[in-house]
């Protein structure tokens, strides 16, 4: 056989292995992936959160309107049932949501209390300026409806000084929330398609988004959460008040909530996601699969973090033990998405971002 | 010693055959083809930015062994050094005051590439060395503007060892990278080849066809034959052609493929210094015809280099093919896992070989007050330093080093907390996945990292990796 008839022979061979799609297993295929985590993950979020904060501003005018103890309840169900929906949509910081810096005002904490209080006696605040975001957004209103029990809330919108201002200000700031997150939700279906059509493996494709905000997410779960209130960034001493919901001590509630949203961002919902990519570059003959390994520490962390017990701002000092192990586990997650799954899918950590939630 | 004159007395066997006299027209193509390539690479990384990401936003730079002293430019002085580069490349294109461009070039890029090994890529360095080698080659002799302004002896010809000492220098590239494939993970699992076939594709129909495994070990072993064979094809004139094509084949096909830059370019280009001096004289003509250049007459002066200036050079060429033959193999030194310790890895032309991330957390403790605080590395480094310091030991112990420098005699605020450290300790508990393994322990949180220093010996503070 000579030179040529092997580079034939080469092509042939080429090409008909190239078009015999039907000897493949099962197909994946990344676009297929981020049309369904934008469409059944992504999407049905954002709109979910989207409804949660227009009932919220709804039921703060309703609130202000008429300031009842029954009034009160509906307003907290409401915020609780927000923040809870946040820890679903939040890891999907990218496009518009990431351009109208959503994630931010939505969610810095620990809220500053002494600016909230000035901006309430002032009156006059612009509460997107970059000094206000620790005095808008979930974590304030968490100051403002639970800082105290239900007699003294009620009073400080109804017979205190400032009451006419509070009330102002509580629904300044869900009108600021509703409304810039219906912008973001309204830009998203422009930038939908350019998601999916971003379907490479490199820098700046959409797996690649997707992949560093999950695991960046998964940091905010070990560090925001957990770890800044634990006192392991501060030399050991614990932090109650920087735990998230604070004042509502909802803080286990909410980083369970974060792992349901966690694993649902990693699994693709009921759809194609990483666990199918991850599958698909393994192979059959990998065992355990890393999917497997994964979506048990998942399970893992969820029960560290019930073992806690609430409130977390309490139990940081209470149950050291407790809270030292769910951020033990967390942090095998995290090495699972930095190691193991970022060599699988050839997939760079590339965020580079400051602290906050 | 030894190896220096067993190396004179290997080309004295020859005769100093190797001072006989060829063609110009190789040399000047390369140099050409070279200049060209500098240029546009140097352009390119200007243009997207990576002087200012890379060189200029990192705080901390990881610097090379033996280099610590060299001084990091200021930002103003770094887009100097670019533009030295550029003017460098320029005037190695032209042959016009070649021998300074050459070193202007050389100096320049080998000295920003030494700024921060995070950057090291095998591509750089063999840039580096090519560039040295260029100050010494008679490259602007023909077809030059230092030749034709009578600024050299003009000469169509060039001794045999300037055209010699290149394909040396290409022969080791292939050459080494061949044997590094020789191991298990590369011919055995075809990693991590098959894990980044698979992830790599963006068309449907290839992409399917490079899911297929046998494709990645078909990949892996053409790959290992093709480095440890192609010089040899290169270099017979029967084969030559074939040879050529395989070589635009396999570095189109890792441009298509992976992100590695100009380095398929680079290779491309570089092998075309085995052709004959027929083909390149040929390349000269048309160059000439282009710039319309019909006139400059050929000049047939040609150079007797005295005994002595013979032997410096045949010394100063074995010396350097020793230091070249001998790099690669250092690993031998040492007893633990290349891939996992990378005691000797650098400067080996090992491409490819390993896919490697790592999760490093780090500790300070003060042994005074006993407080101990986790570090958050963003703080400190680049996401892109983060990840290459994640899974190389070496950066690991530098950047330990660093935070006692940053921990000690100092008050350290987190959150509002004011935390006092005086004899900071720095332990760091690191997790590596490499090739296709699930992750293993590489750096216990026991070792006090401040303790131990970054130097050429054995790293038993590493866990040993189980393959």
């Amino acid at each position: 056989m000579n030179i040529k008839s092997l580079f034939l022979l080469g092509t042939v061979s080429f090409i008909v292995f190239a078009c015999n799609k039907d000897e493949d297993k099962e197909e994946f295929d990344r676009g297929a992936m981020l049309t369904n985590m934008a469409s059944a993950v992504i999407e049905p979020s954002y709109t979910e959160m989207n409804n949660q904060l227009i009932s919220l501003h709804s039921s703060a005018v309703d609130f202000t309107a008429s300031p009842t103890a029954a009034s009160l309840n509906v307003l907290k169900d409401g915020f609780v049932s927000a923040y809870l929906s946040f820890q679903h949509c939040k890891m999907y910081n990218f496009g518009p949501m990431m351009d109208y810096g959503v994630k931010n005002a939505m969610n810095t904490y620990p809220a500053d209390t002494a600016i909230i209080e000035s901006n309430i006696s002032s009156g006059s605040y612009t509460l997107g300026s970059v000094s206000n975001i620790t005095a808008i957004g979930l974590p304030a209103i968490d100051y403002l409806l639970y800082t105290s029990d239900e007699v003294t809330v009620l009073n400080s919108f109804t017979v205190d000084a400032n009451a006419g201002n509070r009330k102002t200000y509580l629904t300044d700031i869900t009108q600021k929330m509703k409304e810039e997150y219906a912008l973001a939700v309204s830009a998203w279906s422009n930038y939908k398609a350019d998601f999916i059509a971003a379907d490479g493996n490199d820098v700046s494709s959409s797996t690649t988004l997707l992949f560093n905000e999950f695991v960046k997410d998964i940091e905010l779960l070990k560090n925001a959460k957990i770890g800044i209130p634990a006192g392991y960034k501060s030399g050991g001493q614990v932090l109650p008040d920087y735990v998230e919901g604070y004042y509502s001590q909802i803080s286990i509630l909410l980083a369970k909530e974060s792992i349901v949203g966690l694993t649902n961002a990693f699994n693709g919902g009921t759809g194609l996601g990483f666990d199918d990519y991850i599958k698909d570059v393994e192979g059959e003959e990998v065992s355990p699969s890393l999917v497997d390994n994964i979506n048990a520490q998942f399970t893992l962390c969820d029960q560290k973090v019930s073992a806690i017990g609430t409130p977390l701002s309490e139990k940081v000092n209470t149950n050291s033990t407790a809270v030292s192990e769910a951020y033990a586990e967390i942090k095998k997650l995290v090495t699972y998405c930095k190691t193991d799954m970022s060599s699988t899918l050839g997939l760079l950590i590339t965020y580079q971002d400051n602290d906050g939630d | 010693m030894t190896g220096i004159k067993s190396a004179i007395s290997f080309f004295k066997l020859r005769n100093f055959s190797w001072f006989k006299t060829v063609s110009a027209a190789p040399l000047a193509v390369y140099r050409i083809g070279f200049g060209l390539l500098m240029l546009f690479s140097t352009i390119r990384f200007i243009s997207k930015g990576w002087v200012q990401e890379i060189y200029i936003d990192p705080a901390f730079h990881f610097s090379y062994y033996g280099f610590e002293w060299l001084p990091y430019p200021t930002p103003s002085v770094l887009y100097l050094l670019f533009a030295l580069m550029i003017l460098g490349a320029v005037l190695i294109t032209l042959g016009l005051f070649y021998r300074f461009g050459a070193t202007l070039f050389f100096l320049t890029f080998t000295y920003v590439e030494l700024l921060d090994k995070t950057n090291y890529l095998n591509h750089y360095y063999f840039v580096s060395l090519i560039a040295f080698l260029m100050i010494w080659l008679p490259a602007n002799r023909y077809f030059s503007l230092d030749a034709k302004l009578g600024r050299c002896t003009a000469s169509d010809s060039v001794p045999l060892w300037s055209i010699r000492i290149l394909q040396f220098q290409i022969a080791a590239v292939y050459i080494f990278a061949g044997i590094a494939k020789l191991e298990t993970d590369w011919l055995i699992h075809a990693q991590p080849l098959k894990y980044w076939l698979h992830t790599a594709h963006h068309w449907e129909y290839i992409g399917n066809f490079l899911k297929q495994e046998w494709v990645a070990y078909a990949f892996a072993w053409a790959g290992c034959i093709y480095d440890l064979t192609i010089v040899l094809f290169l270099s017979i004139q029967k084969t030559r052609k074939f040879a050529y094509m395989a070589v635009i084949v396999f570095h189109l096909m890792t441009w298509l493929l992976f992100p590695i830059g100009v380095f398929p370019w680079v290779m491309m280009f570089a092998t075309t210094i085995f052709f004959s001096a027929h083909f390149h004289e040929k390349i000269i003509r048309i160059l000439k015809k282009i710039i319309g250049d019909t006139k400059t007459p050929s000049s047939v002066v040609v150079s007797f280099p005295s005994q002595r200036l013979k032997k410096v050079t045949t010394a100063f060429l074995g010396v350097y093919i020793m230091i070249q033959i001998i790099l690669p193999f250092r690993y031998l030194l040492y007893e633990g896992d290349l891939f996992w310790s990378e005691q000797g890895y650098r400067f080996s032309w090992r491409v490819m070989l390993m896919e490697k991330s790592g999760h490093a957390t780090f500790y300070v403790k003060d042994k005074k007050s006993g407080i101990q605080t986790e570090v958050e590395n963003r703080d400190f480094l680049t996401p892109n330093q983060e990840k290459m310091m994640s899974t190389q030991p070496d950066m690991i112990l530098q950047f330990a080093h660093h935070l006692e420098d940053v921990y000690r005699d100092t008050v350290i605020t987190q959150y509002g907390v004011d935390m006092k450290f005086e004899e900071p300790e720095v332990y760091a508990e690191v997790y590596v996945a490499l090739n296709a393994r699930p992750h293993q322990l590489m750096v216990d949180k026991k070792h006090n990292l401040a303790a131990i220093s970054n130097d050429l010996t054995e790293r038993n503070w590493l866990s040993p990796y189980n393959r």
